[in-house]
């Protein structure tokens, strides 16, 4: 075929730019490390490239978040700490306010530094994480959930726990279930002796032996003492709420053996006057501070008996005991969650890993591929030029002489 | 003897002339639009003897132009579609410069501007953090009007080489118009003009750069150019010029090519103009430009309504109510027809009743066209999908359109729903106290609750809040709820329980609870107004309308990708605009290039051919010379035998 020779030369021409821009962009390629240097080289990698680093922005300020949140869950896992010993020191004095060679000065002494203690399980209650946010504050948003008056104290958040999610816990533990919901009593139900006792007489605080036999009503243990001397001591049990007798009356009454009756029993202790009763009432709900009141008060009270200072530490103690519980079961809860600080760290770390993999995989540049690209095309490119200079000069003017 | 010496002297003529055009055809070698000539040579009648005929010698009948018409027209016509391909090309590539992707684009800032309510969540009280979202804002804002900008400064660079395109199409065709003229001229002297037919073929060439021509010949050696199939440009020798202008809309932000013909003025639509640069610019500017406008529009407003949406939901450090977190432009009202006749205006806005148009709006314009005062269709532009309307007013894809006044029958509109929100897009407000960080409403679980209920998340649907309602749990999967009496309601762990006051059932309202954990009969859980829950709220410890904005992320809001996600699929949809473009100029240009080389191998000059030729001459010419000294030495001869 005829050639025109200005077009021969244009077409070698556009090969060459053709060849050369091919060289220029592997060359950026291999510069700037990348694949998709334009989005439309590869639109759905650069659209891939794009969302994996959303994601990797978003977990970064997951992340931040989550640190956020640990160090709120770890100031509360430390505080409940701190108050389980207060509440622990709290139970050796009522303990030991129960010691009978304890003059009134000393157990007034005693009283005085539970009420040190109590001012510091409150300051506890209320304690606030580095952004001033209360550990305790449950759902609410009150700026200080807990608070103190001559009628005790109150909760003033928002009872409920808010759920973790899956990169994040929560802020805030329900002050109201940490604090607040101490059972009074066993539990189950309270033992109180009568306000006109004149005996000696105590209680425990009781047991539940078969918990589908409880009826939840109130009951009255009452004693009679036979006239005269050594007279007999004998009890009735009374059902208040159906008016009807728990068990047939004038039970002998020995000190220390339980009286059972509607699957509860309790361990009656001393000398009863004739008319003493001991009252059996439902539990109710009572809280941390009330119960430290109540204790702190029976052990001040300097014209209590020793009986009933005996009822009352023994009371003190066991309810104690359930509100300690209570701290306890929500440090572990707040232990719990900071495991799963940890199990989300490492899975949002191996999520990272693995979108960085991605965002690679769609821009990065294969080196090894690049640069055996580079030398094939740096190859053809040579080739090109020097056959281009090679033909250009053929030309039959050359043999015309 | 005059015999030799007029055979010598006409082929000393001949292959002097022929010397002389093939250094012609060497001289413009690189002339472009040059077609190589050769002289056609002839015998001249020989003379009668009666020994038969005795020859003459030679004469140049013609010189001859060597070309091929359909090869000419072929390469001017795959060359225009060439120019029509590159030229949208380059321009498209401007415009995917604009949509990065990575740390310094829009789809970042977006991304880190949603992220940033995740600290003022945990952080309520932080006011740095209130401030690093309105920062946040302010810069994806900024990078949406920066975007547009530059689309802006697209369309005005477009506008400009539209304007010296059209210029150099009336001065090609003022040209062409002109060669036809001085062809006519020489059309009675029997020799074919050849220059003058390369410069014009060359002119065509060029006209076609610029926009796609068809052309007829006529009997007196002129050519007449035609637009879009049979719009005439140039008539022998007179020119319609061409020029730009609006279509029926007055869309300032296209351009269409008219066509001055009389009193009336033609619009020509870029579809039917095919190839050339200037196709390829009114292509670039009316169907790309555009829907990467839409594009960008269609985030912008999606974004700027979802968020503002869920910032009014919530209250400010001051416990009032939030307004918007970003401010936009008013959606302009639709563009009349030049044509309507009745006094309507169609007015636009996002929908929010039964529930928010964010999440439905399509990246495209709106053609309304009337059938009557409130009937007729309404078009989708992108896909040309027609929705029928017989009551306004009319919802479609997210967007309330109303009318009023009163439209006659053939009125239309030009609907353009997303051309302003992205230039004005900006943050609302600048103080960090006015962020609506704090949700109206609370739950609070009961004091004595003996099941495992935790709650995951409480959002609002509406302000105010409504009053504090109760639900009670009846067994593990069932509860009732304090404002319905005994009715009973299913609870599953995880799903949402939405609560909608009867008062309102047309919108979204009330609020969205979701619990997780197992339910006791007896558990209770109340929700409501802050008022009603929580009256020692502390507005700055609250940050449940942060927790809400920041669960934006997630919103399916484009087509079903996510928020943080529109952005990415933005991206990949201008690249793939840009890919077709480059696949489509790689194509023609390579079609165009072939051609071209097929036409050249016709009408182009090959200098070894040159080079031969000369030889050939040469040589003819030397053996004419040496015949003519030949004759002389014959002659000479006679003449001393004659003078002895």
């Amino acid at each position: 075929m005829r050639l025109s020779s200005a077009n021969a030369y244009d077409n070698a021409l556009q090969n060459l730019y053709a060849r050369q821009s091919e060289l220029t962009g592997q060359q950026e390629k291999l510069t700037s490390g990348k694949n998709v240097n334009r989005v439309s080289d590869d639109p759905t990698g650069a659209a891939q490239a794009e969302r994996a680093l959303t994601r990797l922005s978003r977990i970064a300020s997951d992340n931040r978040a989550l640190e956020v949140q640990r160090s709120a869950i770890t100031l509360a896992e430390s505080t409940l700490g701190d108050a389980t010993s207060v509440v622990q020191r709290l139970r050796e004095l009522t303990v030991s306010a129960g010691n009978g060679a304890y003059s009134a000065s000393d157990r007034s002494s005693i009283a005085k530094e539970m009420t040190g203690l109590r001012e510091q399980l409150f300051a506890m209650a209320n304690s606030r994480d580095s952004n001033g946010t209360p550990l305790f504050g449950g759902l609410g948003s009150a700026s200080a959930p807990f608070s103190d008056s001559a009628s005790g104290v109150s909760f003033n958040g928002v009872a409920g726990q808010q759920a973790g999610t899956d990169v994040g816990l929560p802020t805030a533990m329900d002050g109201q279930a940490v604090w607040m919901n101490v059972r009074s009593g066993n539990g189950s139900f309270n033992l109180a002796t009568g306000t006109s006792n004149t005996g000696s007489l105590w209680t425990n605080t009781g047991q539940v032996l078969n918990p589908t036999a409880l009826t939840g009503h109130d009951y009255s243990v009452t004693f009679t003492v036979a006239p005269g001397v050594g007279g007999a001591t004998t009890y009735s049990v009374q059902d208040n709420t159906t008016a009807n007798p728990a068990l047939p009356s004038n039970q002998p009454y020995v000190p220390g053996q339980a009286i059972t009756f509607d699957g509860l029993s309790l361990v009656a202790s001393g000398t009863p006057a004739n008319g003493d009763a001991v009252l059996v009432s439902p539990s109710t709900t009572t809280n941390m501070f009330k119960v430290i009141d109540d204790a702190i008060a029976a052990i001040g009270n300097s014209t209590a008996t020793s009986s009933q200072r005996a009822q009352a530490t023994g009371l003190a103690l066991t309810q104690i005991d359930t509100g300690m519980n209570q701290l306890q079961a929500a440090r572990s809860q707040a232990g719990q969650w900071l495991n799963r600080a940890d199990t989300i760290q490492s899975a949002q770390e191996g999520r990272t890993v693995q979108l960085q993999a991605e965002k690679s995989r769609a821009e990065e540049l294969d080196m090894v591929k690049g640069i055996s690209d580079f030398t094939r095309i740096q190859t053809g490119y040579q080739a090109a030029l020097q056959s281009y200079a090679q033909v250009q000069k053929l030309s039959l003017f050359n043999f015309i002489s | 003897m005059s015999g030799i010496f007029n055979i010598g002297v006409r082929s000393l003529q001949a292959n002097q002339a022929a010397l002389q055009t093939t250094g012609n055809n060497i001289a413009n070698v690189n002339t472009p639009g040059y077609s190589r000539q050769s002289v056609v040579v002839q015998t001249v009648q020989g003379q009668y003897t009666g020994g038969g005929y005795i020859g003459s010698g030679v004469d140049i009948s013609t010189v001859q132009r060597q070309h091929s018409e359909f090869l000419t027209r072929q390469s001017a016509l795959s060359s225009s579609v060439a120019a029509s391909d590159t030229q949208r090309l380059a321009q498209l590539k401007q415009l995917e410069d604009v949509f990065q992707g990575g740390d310094a684009g829009l789809g970042s800032a977006i991304s880190d501007m949603m992220n940033a309510f995740s600290d003022v969540a945990n952080a309520p009280t932080d006011l740095s953090a209130r401030a690093v979202v309105l920062t946040r804002v302010d810069e994806a804002t900024a990078r949406i009007r920066t975007a547009e900008s530059r689309m802006t400064d697209l369309r005005r660079g477009v506008g400009s080489e539209l304007a010296s395109a059209v210029a150099s199409v009336n001065s090609l065709a003022a040209r062409i118009s002109k060669v036809n003229q001085e062809i006519a001229r020489t059309n009675g002297s029997g020799q074919a003009p050849n220059d003058l037919l390369d410069k014009r073929d060359q002119l065509i060439k060029d006209l076609n750069g610029y926009v796609q021509t068809t052309s007829v010949a006529a009997d007196d050696g002129t050519v007449s150019i035609f637009l879009a199939s049979s719009q005439p440009l140039v008539l022998g020798n007179s020119v319609r010029p061409v020029a730009l202008g609006n279509d029926t809309f007055g869309d300032p932000s296209k351009a269409k090519l008219t066509l001055t013909q009389g009193s009336t003025t033609t619009v020509l639509e870029e579809a039917t103009l095919g190839g050339g640069k200037l196709a390829g610019l009114l292509r670039f500017q009316n169907s790309d430009l555009q829907a990467a406008g839409q594009l960008l529009g269609r985030l912008a407003l999606a974004i700027g309504t979802a968020v503002n949406e869920q910032h009014r939901l919530g209250l400010d450090l001051k416990g009032a109510a939030g307004g918007d977190l970003i401010r936009m432009g008013p959606i302009p009202d639709g563009r009349p027809a030049s044509s309507n006749t009745g006094d309507a205006t169609v007015a636009m806005a996002v929908q929010t009743i039964p529930s928010s148009g964010a999440s439905a709006l399509q990246a495209s314009d709106y053609q309304i066209d009337f059938t009557g005062s409130s009937a007729g269709s309404v078009t989708r532009l992108s896909d040309g999908l027609v929705t029928e309307f017989s009551t306004t007013p009319i919802k479609i894809d997210g967007l309330d359109l109303s009318i009023t006044g009163t439209a006659a029958q053939g009125d239309s509109f030009l609907l353009k729903p997303f051309s302003a929100v992205a230039a004005t897009i900006a943050t609302a407000f600048a103080s960090p106290g006015a962020l609506a960080a704090s949700s109206p409403v609370a739950a609070r679980a009961g004091s004595s609750n003996l099941g495992t209920l935790v709650l995951g998340s409480l959002a609002t649907r509406s302000v105010p809040a409504p009053a504090a309602v109760t639900l009670t749990f009846t067994a593990s999967g069932t509860y009732t709820r304090s404002d319905t009496g005994a009715t009973t309601y299913p609870y599953t762990a995880g799903q949402a329980i939405e609560y909608n006051p009867a008062t309102s059932t047309t919108s979204a309202s009330g609020w969205s609870l979701t619990l997780k954990g197992a339910a006791v009969a007896g558990d209770t859980f109340v929700v409501g107004s802050n008022a009603s829950v929580q009256p020692n709220a502390d507005p700055r410890l609250n940050a449940g309308n942060a927790l809400s904005l920041m669960a934006l992320r997630d919103a399916a809001l484009f087509d079903g990708s996510a928020l943080t996600d529109g952005y990415a699929g933005l991206m990949a949809q201008v690249g793939v605009m840009v890919q077709g473009a480059s696949y489509a100029a790689d194509v023609s240009q390579s079609i165009a290039n072939n051609v071209e080389q097929d036409r050249s191998s016709v009408a182009g000059v090959n200098l070894d051919e040159e080079a031969a030729k000369l030889l050939q001459y040469q040589q003819a010419y030397q053996a004419s010379a040496k015949m003519l000294q030949i004759a002389q030495g014959v002659f000479d001869a006679l003449l001393q035998s004659l003078g002895r």
